[in-house]
């Protein structure tokens, strides 16, 4: 019971940060309309380049370009609900250097919550147009069916995917605890990304898929559940279970990320060191 | 210029040099950055090139070098001047800066100079060495050719140079512009054949871009690398000359941008 009154009361909690995050928008309106332009330009022309490529090609690794523009989309949609929610792992050292934990930790919540929950970065929605255009486009192109058990295994694929992008983020944030630097991590956990899970990781070396399917589970952000949900031969998890996987992927990297966080915490003495 | 003004810009450039010495992890998140992005390139192409010889007149060895020598450029178009400007306008001190007895711009295009001459050893060379073991040793398709790349290159870096400085003057006219900043990036990236050549490109696409400035900082440069035409050619003539008429107009251009800013600086006082 009482753990139940805690749950409603974290997403009250969240639901009011939301409300303020949507009311930022209004606060500066010339920035979201200067995102709205960037970041779908950046993606849609990126994904039409590669469809150049991939039409003189034919496939690239045994994936057409339906299928191709079907996870990228979804991987930057993917993107897009990480960066909403989950952006302030990249600025880690600013919040450890400028003490801002302080505040946080006189407070009765989860500081990993707060952390996250209470910058909610509502700009991030600016990439969720573009990942959903291609994402359209690729289901046109393949003739995929909604229907209700693919809709479902898509939002567990989202979910898993965000929390795996999400714990990755905090994983490299939280070194600032030791480092005591501020290194901004966004551009190339960016680049790491985009290069591993908006084309089929098939393509390269078999350590590096090694290292991505089981000690950074990149590799289930979407290649894996996409080619299991398509039905494209990956070698490892066919079929539905590369979805379940992925969720369970994306639960075990933020506890170990958080994990990972409260440890560095102890060692966080405030601003001024 | 006057000796004395030569030697105010050496100045600028030894202290930016020193200067873009201290950030060391800067610079290994850089190289490794870089690296990631070159490797997974080669990755792409060879997955592409399993099943084809050659394609659009090349094979997977040549688009290798082009992978490596690009990366490679990209040390050399990195400027910080759209940057500096905005900053200087938006903390207000452009008006002091445009006070003192040297070209403000010249100042700029001084510390750009020295990132780059610190970036070749901080970046290229490392990249060269990645390249070269896990990618492939980039060989020029010839003497000439190298010659003519080299003479390109050197007219992509001003191109570059003074895109980026007009660009950044429009921040005398609205402040923020971070976004702005992010969408000319990803325009140039994916619209100058850095990462995906133009020949890949539709042909309607291809000849706007083949008028437009961005296929002159990459294409035109790698093209000349890797002997995709021969040195003689009417292919490679006529992109040397379009490369030097965006020269000509975007030095002036710039002329004309730079007085209209200072004038305006003049009146309202930054």
């Amino acid at each position: 019971m009482k753990l139940l009154r805690e749950l409603f009361h974290y997403l009250d909690v969240t639901a009011a940060n939301i409300k303020i995050a949507f009311l930022s928008i209004i606060e500066y309106p010339a920035n979201i309309i200067g995102w709205l332009l960037s970041n779908p330009i950046q993606f849609l022309v990126g994904f039409a380049t590669i469809q150049f490529v991939v039409n003189e090609f034919g496939a690239i690794n045994g994936w057409n370009y339906g299928q191709l523009a079907f996870l990228y989309g979804l991987s930057v949609i993917s993107h897009a609900l990480s960066m909403i929610f989950f952006v302030n792992g990249w600025f880690m050292g600013w919040w450890v250097l400028d003490g801002e934990f302080d505040r946080m930790l006189t407070r009765p919540m989860s500081v990993v919550y707060q952390f996250f929950f209470t910058n909610i970065n509502i700009f991030g929605i600016t990439d969720l147009v573009p990942g959903v255009i291609v994402f359209a486009y690729g289901c046109q192109k393949i003739g995929f069916c909604f229907t209700l058990a693919n809709v479902f295994q898509i939002l567990v694929l989202l979910v898993g995917a965000t929390l795996i992008r999400g714990g990755v983020y905090l994983i490299l944030g939280s070194t600032s605890f030791w480092t005591r630097s501020a290194i901004d991590f966004g551009a190339f956990t960016q680049e790491l990304f985009d290069k591993t899970t908006m084309y089929p990781i098939s393509m390269y070396p078999e350590a590096f898929q090694f290292i991505l399917t089981y000690i950074i589970p990149i590799g289930w952000v979407s290649f894996y559940p996409v080619s299991g949900l398509l039905g494209i031969e990956n070698g490892l998890a066919n079929g539905q279970v590369a979805t379940w996987i992925t969720l369970f992927a994306g639960i075990l990297t933020m506890l170990v990320a958080a994990g990972f966080f409260k440890l560095g915490l102890r060692r966080y003495e405030s601003a001024g060191n | 210029m006057s000796r004395a003004g030569i030697r105010v810009y050496l100045q600028v450039y030894k202290t930016q040099i020193i200067r873009s010495m201290t950030y060391k992890f800067e610079v290994y998140g850089n190289i490794l950055m870089q690296s990631i992005i070159m490797l997974a390139s080669a990755y792409f192409w060879k997955a592409l090139f399993k099943n084809s010889d050659t394609v659009k007149g090349v094979d997977v060895d040549t688009m290798l070098i082009y992978t490596v020598v690009s990366a490679m450029i990209s040390v050399v178009l990195t400027c910080n001047v759209e940057r500096r400007i905005m900053t200087s306008v938006d903390k207000g001190t452009i008006a002091i800066d445009m006070m003192r007895p040297v070209n403000v711009f010249g100042v700029f295009l001084a510390e750009d100079i020295a990132g780059i001459t610190a970036l070749v050893f901080q970046n290229m060379l490392p990249i060269l060495v990645i390249g070269c073991l896990f990618i492939k040793l980039p060989t020029p398709a010839g003497p000439a050719h190298f010659a003519l790349f080299l003479v390109s290159l050197f007219m992509a870096f001003w191109i570059n140079w003074l895109i980026a400085c007009m660009f950044g003057m429009i921040a005398f006219w609205t402040l923020n512009m971070d976004a702005l900043i992010q969408v000319k990036k990803h325009l140039i990236r994916l619209l100058s054949g850095s990462i995906i050549p133009l020949w890949f490109f539709p042909a309607w696409l291809r000849n706007i871009l083949e008028w437009l400035p961005f296929a002159y900082l990459y294409q035109l440069p790698l093209d000349l690398y890797i002997g995709k035409y021969p040195v003689s050619s009417a292919q490679c003539q006529r992109g040397l000359c379009v490369q030097l008429l965006w020269l000509v107009l975007l030095t002036m251009g710039f002329l004309f941008l730079q007085k209209r800013v200072t004038s305006k600086v003049m009146i309202q006082g930054g």
